[in-house]
């Protein structure tokens, strides 16, 4: 596989993240509503800590280690939350509308994929969670692309989107399995895998994914990597205040995060504690590696300068005064474009 | 192996693994192996079977015959479970196939080569067409048409009945196999077993090519 010309990348700040979904429903309206689609979803957002879309998939396996693929499984359904069924028929239409009331068809379930929403872990006064946004992260090394015996999966020249052709894939499912984000979805119906493609469409036509676009906390940065004037640049070179989930997978992800600063901690008399942050350093080491808190650091000492009256490129930029200047150019408005179906 | 001339030419007769056409067709048991883990073609696949069985299914019967115009393949193995249905996402379904070199000697173990290749009949549990493949090495199977190959599977007490039949010529710009009456033919056998996750070049197959003779027409 020969390396992108550019490519392109997205950073989101999980400092602004607020579990809304509307990256979620914007992605699912635009992309998952075929046959075959509707437990997929291509954009979630989980409560961290908690066991994620799908259940558990950091333990899965997948990705490489010192360069080695690394053995894992196929997420199932059920792991993905799987798609209910609601008796909307019955309620809106079935004339019962004032005496039975919307719920799930037949089996209750035990997971969904936001099954741990909002639970988080610590103890009260001391709780904490954050949101977790997640996409195909369009990886330098995908091992989705590396584990396909048919060459279905491409990593595009002129921008770095991985994208799977639809027309090359038999459904053998090898990139399901060794994905370490477990972000590839199986369609039973047309036999074949999906997933995120970038809003590759849209790219093409310089407006940002959808999932970014729609996003109202202004958490999603969109631009290449190479972009000296615009903000992946500077956020994950410049600064290097935006690093990839889970490095150590050794896929190098081109989706980067901003982690999580906390809120204060009390002690037992109620007193503000600036010991230790709310957050435990080791659970975003675990997450994001040792940069994670190189990261913090710098973003505290920016903080620090601009209270002391100083200014801040960084915090401007994560602020994001400007909501067009998130998105490195690619800032068109879809709704002045003639879109085609395919 | 000889593929005897029958004067039955109904095809749905013919297609019936229980039918009469094959109750006195002799059958031959072809010892089939697991594709080596060494020529899977990918790092994830040969990280993922390294410590699994490749191939579970280890012998097939087949018995093969035609009528003048079609050539017929019988396959009967033992297989517990009948996978015939993808209900989740690790779940996958049984299949079978013949293989035919379209030149002399195409590497039937690398599944052809560029400039050799194979012809692929096959079967899968959830679909009732046959597919019509060809392929010139690993990775390369492609679909050529989806209306020549014919199948028909039964399960039953823990054994499958398939049958997989082909015109002998066919009119095809791709390079697929046309047998002749009187003249040598081969063929390989592959099957996939679903509840063992076989899929792709995950499978058992006979790994050298079997002789067949088919039998001209009885005037």
């Amino acid at each position: 596989m020969s390396s992108p010309k550019r490519q392109i990348a997205m950073v989101m700040d999980l400092n602004k993240c607020i579990g809304c979904q509307t990256c979620t429903i914007a992605c699912k309206r635009l992309w998952t509503r075929d046959e075959g689609m509707d437990y997929m979803w291509w954009n979630c957002v989980n409560t961290m800590p908690g066991r994620g879309t799908p259940r558990d998939w950091e333990t899965m396996g997948g990705g490489f280690t010192a360069g080695d693929a690394r053995p894992s499984r196929i997420p199932t359904r059920g792991d993905f939350g799987d798609a209910w069924e609601f008796n909307h028929e019955e309620v809106f239409f079935g004339g019962k509308g004032s005496s039975a009331h919307l719920q799930i068809k037949g089996e209750q379930p035990d997971w969904g994929p936001n099954w741990d929403e909002d639970q988080g872990a610590g103890e009260y006064p001391n709780a904490y969670y954050f949101y977790l946004p997640r996409i195909c992260n369009h990886c330098t090394h995908p091992a989705c692309l590396e584990a396909c015996p048919r060459k279905a999966i491409e990593k595009r020249e002129e921008d770095g989107i991985v994208l799977l052709n639809e027309d090359r894939c038999r459904g053998y499912r090898f990139c399901m399995e060794a994905c370490p984000y477990k972000k590839l979805y199986f369609n039973e119906t047309r036999k074949i895998s999906q997933k995120c493609i970038f809003c590759f469409p849209r790219v093409e036509k310089g407006v940002a994914p959808a999932c970014a676009r729609q996003c109202p906390g202004r958490v999603r940065f969109v631009g290449y990597r190479d972009d000296q004037n615009g903000p992946i640049w500077k956020l994950v070179d410049k600064y290097r205040v935006a690093i990839p989930l889970h490095p150590e997978f050794g896929t190098e992800p081109n989706v980067f995060y901003v982690p999580p600063m906390s809120p204060p901690r009390f002690d037992e008399n109620g007193e503000i504690d600036e010991s230790r942050p709310r957050i435990p350093d080791e659970y975003l080491v675990s997450l994001f590696g040792p940069r994670a808190l190189e990261a913090l650091g710098t973003i505290k000492s920016e903080v620090a300068k601009v209270r002391g009256g100083g200014k801040s490129e960084l915090l401007d930029l994560l602020i994001a005064y400007e909501w067009k200047s998130m998105f490195g150019g690619f800032d068109r408005d879809p709704a002045t474009i003639e879109w085609t179906k395919g | 192996m000889q593929a005897s001339f029958v004067s039955e030419r109904n095809l749905d007769a013919l297609l019936d693994p229980a039918g009469a056409a094959w109750r006195n067709v002799p059958r031959t048991e072809l010892g089939l192996t697991g594709t080596p883990l060494g020529l899977q073609p990918t790092a994830a696949i040969k990280a993922s079977w390294a410590d699994k069985k490749i191939g579970a299914i280890d012998r097939v019967d087949v018995a093969a015959l035609n009528d003048g115009q079609r050539l017929l393949f019988r396959l009967e193995w033992r297989d517990p479970t009948e996978s015939r249905k993808i209900t989740d996402n690790n779940v996958f379904v049984d299949g079978a196939a013949i293989l035919f070199p379209t030149v002399p000697d195409a590497p039937l173990v690398l599944m052809g080569a560029k400039g050799a290749p194979v012809n692929v009949w096959y079967w899968r549990a959830d679909e009732d067409a046959g597919n019509h493949i060809v392929a010139e090495g690993f990775g390369t199977t492609r679909i050529v048409d989806r209306d020549r190959v014919r199948t028909r599977a039964a399960w039953n007490d823990g054994r499958w009945q398939v049958v997989i039949a082909r015109d002998l010529r066919v009119d095809s710009p791709e390079p697929v196999a046309n047998v002749q009456p009187g003249a040598p033919a081969q063929f390989s056998i592959a099957v996939w077993d679903g509840a063992n996750s076989e899929r792709a070049g995950i499978k058992a197959f006979s790994p050298v090519w079997t002789d067949l003779t088919i039998e001209p027409a009885q005037r």
